[in-house]
């Protein structure tokens, strides 16, 4: 267990190493978006596949974590790279709080009635921000503290997405994770049991809004701006895709996906396809075939690792 | 003699109808009490107003002296009640073993910072109530289906695990929704044994509410008859047996020619 701990976190410097000697930056800011969206992944997975509450605002919490932690910097904190670290965590405290907030009237609800009032949630927040114009309004926020190094970046991005890894799959195996699986199974049953139904659902929805907005405050930290439009729908919806793809309920198969998802444009971007750009037709029409072979996602419910610790990219 | 639960007055309407009027009764503490009515008679929302699914309109619930009409199902656990369901409701997906250590968890506080480092403590803790649930199984001859999902299992064991999972929460008074639901002749006598095991075993007070008249007769020390949302008629089993009013309410007025 030990070893395999230690090996873990070599490759883990080794890979961080490699990619700031020898690769370019497209692929060095590759990586990174790969671990925010795992963050994303990992987020969702855990409200929607763990505690079985659908919800499709995620980018609402993202823009949350962002703009609390790009205002902390940049008006606040001097605009410093190494403040960072810090206020990704206030923002993902702050997307937390509003997670708390969503779950207080809607804890009754679900499936497409919860998914309905998170993504109206999210709406809320890109409209207000949209007309928010101390942070930019619809010009968006410029200039946010970036990482002057590709190896800062990637080594708090990576221990961040470590620790949300971690904690959100000792929670699902803990006993959290077994009420929430209950109360998924059979909400009558499992508050007969003793099992506060609300209180979990609640933590579920807090732990999730919190890790959310952690990815949302690196994202914009790694790309030196944002703007209400990253956090539209079609976020939250690209964020559900990973989740799904990987397997509701496996934090491993997140991680996965969001490395396969991210990576696979990519790949197709270099396809020779004679000018056209197939990529776009290609990638959707692999994931209705994965659909249709593997509706669990890839891996299921299960994980990637048979024993009880470590995490892999 | 102790009395464990006290019902009084208890009213229910939903709408324009009165499906509970006044009820009351008690329950003795080690006592077998059969609460019994024709379809539609109140039983169960009786009894869903015992475990916290409805608040009823006036009247009071007390248990040991203290009032739990208002509390919510998880509250109603904690203080001493566990109920198992017409419609079996177990965690289907679950193994039979997770069944029980869901509830089983509920007794126990296990602390987040704990369960989120998974610390040496935690981990020996996890086992412990897994091993605590695994001798709970023993008792009742399951436990080589441990790792069994729930949904695998047949009927009459379905029923027994969902009474086993109702003692994991460690209750003085069981409640017992029609156990005998849908049971054969052979099933419904190893209901029986295994209704007066546990009561002894664990030294509970149990409320049975039951369609089948043999299976109370045989085992109720005391029965309490609905009919229409009223208490008829209360007594020993030989006593309801001889009762006009409810021998009218199940069977129709005599008539007189």
């Amino acid at each position: 267990m030990k070893n395999k701990k230690i090996i873990f976190l070599i490759s883990f410097v080794a890979i961080g190493v490699i990619c700031h000697l020898f690769l370019n930056s497209y692929i060095q800011a590759l990586v990174i978006t790969f671990m925010i969206n795992a963050i994303m992944a990992l987020s969702l997975n855990f409200i929607t596949g763990v505690a079985n509450q659908f919800s499709l605002g995620q980018a609402g919490f993202m823009a949350l974590g962002a703009y609390t932690s790009a205002v902390l910097t940049k008006e606040f904190l001097g605009d410093v790279w190494y403040v960072i670290p810090v206020t990704a965590l206030a923002g993902a405290c702050v997307s937390a709080a509003a997670g708390f907030l969503v779950s207080l009237p809607s804890f009754k609800l679900k499936g497409d009635y919860l998914a309905i009032v998170t993504m109206g949630f999210a709406e809320i927040v890109r409209v207000i921000l949209l007309n928010w114009n101390h942070v930019g309004g619809p010009r968006g926020y410029n200039a946010i503290a970036k990482w002057p190094e590709f190896i800062l970046s990637y080594a708090a991005t990576g221990s961040y997405l470590i620790i949300t890894f971690i904690v959100l799959y000792h929670l699902k195996i803990s006993w959290f994770g077994r009420n929430l699986w209950a109360i998924n199974e059979d909400e009558i049953a499992a508050e007969v049991m003793g099992t506060a139904v609300a209180k979990n659902k609640r933590a579920a929805f807090l732990v999730s809004s919190f890790f959310a907005g952690l990815g949302g405050a690196l994202y914009g930290h790694h790309l030196g701006y944002i703007s209400p439009g990253s956090f539209s729908f079609l976020m939250s919806v690209q964020i559900l895709i990973y989740a799904v793809f990987g397997g509701l309920g496996s934090m491993s198969g997140s991680v996965l996906s969001a490395f396969i998802l991210t990576a696979l444009p990519e790949v197709l971007r270099s396809l020779p396809t004679g000018g056209l750009d197939l990529r776009m037709i290609i990638f959707p029409v692999l994931l209705i075939i994965m659909m249709i072979l593997r509706p669990e996602g890839l891996l299921g419910r299960r994980e990637l690792f048979a024993s009880k610790e470590g995490s892999h990219e | 003699m102790n009395k464990m639960l006290v019902v009084e007055n208890l009213n229910l309407s939903f709408g324009g109808i009165k499906a509970v009027d006044q009820v009351h009764f008690y329950i003795n503490e080690n006592e077998l009490l059969g609460l019994i009515g024709p379809n539609g008679a109140g039983k169960t929302t009786v009894f869903n107003m015992v475990s916290g699914f409805y608040n009823p309109d006036s009247g009071s619930i007390k248990l040991n002296g203290s009032e739990i009409q208002s509390l919510s199902p998880d509250q109603i656990n904690k203080s001493g009640i566990a109920r198992t369901f017409q419609n079996i409701r177990l965690f289907g997906k679950l193994s039979v073993l997770e069944n029980v250590l869901i509830a089983i968890q509920q007794t126990e506080k296990l602390g987040w910072f704990e369960s989120l480092f998974r610390t040496q403590k935690y981990i020996n803790k996890e086992k412990a109530l897994k091993n605590h649930c695994l001798d709970l199984l023993r008792i009742f001859s399951l436990d080589h289906l441990a790792n069994e999902q729930a949904c695998n299992l047949s009927y009459g064991l379905q029923r027994k695990l969902e009474i086993v999972r109702a003692l994991a929460t460690k209750p003085k008074l069981l409640i017992l929704d029609e156990p005998a639901a849908g049971m054969n002749h052979q099933e419904t006598e190893d209901l029986k044994k295994l209704i007066y095991f546990i009561k002894e075993k664990f030294k509970l007070t149990v409320l049975l509410i039951e369609h089948d008249m043999k299976l109370v007769m045989s085992i109720c020390d005391r029965l309490v008859v609905l009919n229409r949302g009223c208490k008829i008629a209360e007594g020993t089993p030989q006593e309801i047996k001889t009762n006009e009013t409810v021998i009218e309410a199940y069977l129709g007025k005599r008539s007189h020619h």
